[in-house]
């Protein structure tokens, strides 16, 4: 899995790529996320275009990663997910918890829209 | 061993001999002058040479002494298969060949970097957690990461020394290497100052040399035992496993019904069950737990036992998937989950009554070959506690096969990486029409492996046939 964090203004962009598979995947993740929310970082969206292929674990990096941030008061977007993502969002009917965006400008902006 | 205790005691008692024979001489030296016999002169002057001779004799009984513990500590090292029993031997033979007033073999476990002290001689108990160091740090660090011996004449002058021993005033450590890997360490303290030598250095290193051999052959048959262990434990479980899935197919006419099993571990995540609620009404349940091997199975038992013991207490499905989501919730880690269909039917009335929780949508292949999904109903089960679960009903026809069945199926991939796919399983089951429903699973099954041949099937797949034939 590729991983990367950037700061867009206040929002937090975690780009991933690659396969998500969980496992030592999940501990680096969740180490990076840990520590920008420890920063007081609260707005996050993950960038998922690059993401060639996500198992159950993968997609439970992706649940964890919600109800961390949502601890944290934080709230977490979605960006660019692939045709196979979409699907299994919906078949598992996760779409009604992420919220899904086609582009990374619109998933920072809608940080905006909802304040 | 009385033959060895012999020849020390003449190589002793004739290095006094050696010794007196000098001392005399020493005594007759200053009453000799020029006109002493020159005989006598070269008696005295070589006599007084002698210690040398002594010396070298208690050199040679030195080293046959040592050469006699490396055997001994040879022999010691190749018999013993336990690190506690081996580690010990080897510091308490250690005292024979180099003096210490403190030692200890240290271990580098190799996940934390901690140096741990195995076996320890002289030092207080308190201490012993500063004995404890990670690798770079003290000198016994500087040792284990450079691979290289270190004495250290006077320790109070070196800065890298952590005291944890306040006599020590010089220490030596060498390393443990196994295949040019550092795997720990000997580490040797002495009350005295420039207490170690080179030749000390050379005999711990000789001994090191030994030693690591012994521990890496114990490792290794420590790890032997544990795999046989761990593959003993993983049958068992695997046994426990299928005990949890149906042994027998319940009759239920006029309907067939057949499942089946295949983990791509030992133990898997996938799990399917009938449960038999009235004479008539017959609870079919399939599920997938994120993630495989024993994490998954451990879950999956979770997840049978809360959605069996809902089913005996609870008709509507709408509550029991409620409560099993919650019971997973409180008792998985928040990024496990699992993806479950469960639905009762009636065979009196052919109402498929379900919830799915997130789960791959069973397929209805009508008479007609036309297709309908069992769409999800719910949110998977154990990821957020208050999801709520819708209830569909379907209206079995006749000429229906229902099939359902885990990713395991739809997802196993070739080499190509194409999936099985959705479309492929319902081709299947068209075609194989005739079969019944025990035929059919076994048949479908086969076809997931020859597609993904020659790849093996990588994840655990599980699939149900129910079929309610022709009127």
């Amino acid at each position: 899995m590729d991983l990367d964090f950037r700061k867009s203004n206040d929002v937090v962009i975690i780009e991933l790529g690659g396969k998500i598979m969980g496992g030592s995947d999940s501990a680096k993740f969740f180490e990076q996320l840990e520590t920008s929310l420890g920063e007081g970082h609260q707005r996050y969206v993950i960038d998922l275009e690059k993401v060639h292929w996500m198992n159950s674990s993968g997609l439970g990096i992706l649940i964890r990663a919600l109800k961390t941030i949502r601890d944290h008061r934080g709230s977490l977007k979605l960006a660019r997910s692939t045709r196979k993502i979409q699907d299994i969002l919906t078949i598992t009917k996760l779409m009604m918890v992420f919220r899904t965006y086609d582009t990374v400008d619109e998933a920072v902006h809608s940080f905006d829209e909802s304040t | 061993m009385d033959n060895c205790q012999n020849i020390d005691n003449r190589y002793d008692r004739e290095a006094c001999h050696l010794d007196e024979l000098a001392a005399l001489a020493r005594e007759a030296s200053p009453h000799l002058d020029n006109g002493s016999h020159p005989a006598v002169l070269a008696l005295v002057q070589k006599s007084m040479e002698l210690p040398n001779a002594a010396n070298l004799l208690r050199d040679a009984k030195q080293e046959r002494l040592q050469n006699e513990v490396f055997i001994r500590i040879g022999s010691e090292l190749s018999s013993r298969l336990a690190l506690d029993e081996l580690l010990p031997q080897i510091i308490d033979s250690l005292q024979e060949v180099v003096h210490y007033d403190a030692a200890g073999i240290f271990l580098v476990d190799s996940e934390t970097g901690q140096i741990e002290g195995q076996v320890l001689r002289g030092y207080q108990v308190d201490s012993l957690h500063q004995v404890r160091q990670k690798v770079g740090q003290g000198l016994m660090g500087a040792v284990i990461q450079s691979g290289q011996p270190l004495r250290v004449g006077d320790v109070e002058h070196d800065p890298r020394y952590i005291n944890a021993r306040n006599q020590t005033r010089s220490e030596m450590a060498v390393p443990l290497l196994s295949e040019g890997r550092v795997i720990g360490c000997f580490n040797l303290e002495s009350d005295q100052k420039d207490a170690y030598t080179e030749h000390d250095q050379e005999l711990l290193s000789t001994l090191a040399n030994h030693a690591a051999i012994a521990i890496e052959r114990v490792r290794f048959y420590r790890e032997v035992l544990r795999k046989r262990q761990y593959e003993e434990e993983l049958s068992l479980a695997r046994q426990i496993q299928l005990s949890f899935l149906p042994r027998n197919v319940p009759k239920f006419r006029p309907y067939d019904l057949a499942g089946i099993n295949f983990p791509s571990q030992a133990v898997g995540g996938d799990y399917y069950d009938y449960i038999s609620l009235t004479d008539k009404d017959l609870g079919i349940a399939i599920g997938d737990v994120s993630g495989k091997g024993m994490g998954a199975a451990l879950i999956m038992a979770s997840f049978r036992a809360s959605l069996r013991v809902e089913c005996v207490h609870n008709f509507e499905i709408r509550d029991i998937l409620a409560r099993v989501n919650h019971f997973l919730c409180e008792s998985t880690d928040i990024d496990k989950f699992v993806t479950a269909f469960y639905g009762v039917l009636d065979r009196e009335t052919g109402r498929l009554t379900y919830g799915n929780a997130g789960h791959d949508p069973p397929v209805i292949i009508h008479a007609d070959n036309s297709v309908e999904k069992l769409d999800a109903t719910g949110m998977v089960l154990g990821a957020f506690p208050d999801s709520e679960y819708d209830v569909q009903i379907y209206d079995f026809r006749p000429g229906d096969a229902l099939l359902m069945y885990t990713d395991g199926v739809t997802e196993a991939m070739n080499s190509r990486l194409e999936p099985f796919g959705l479309d492929r399983l319902v081709a299947e089951c068209i075609r194989n029409r005739d079969l019944d429903a025990g035929a059919l699973v076994w048949k479908i099954t086969r076809e997931v492996r020859k597609f993904c041949s020659p790849e093996p099937v990588k994840d655990d797949l599980t699939l149900i046939a129910l079929r309610l034939p022709d009127a």
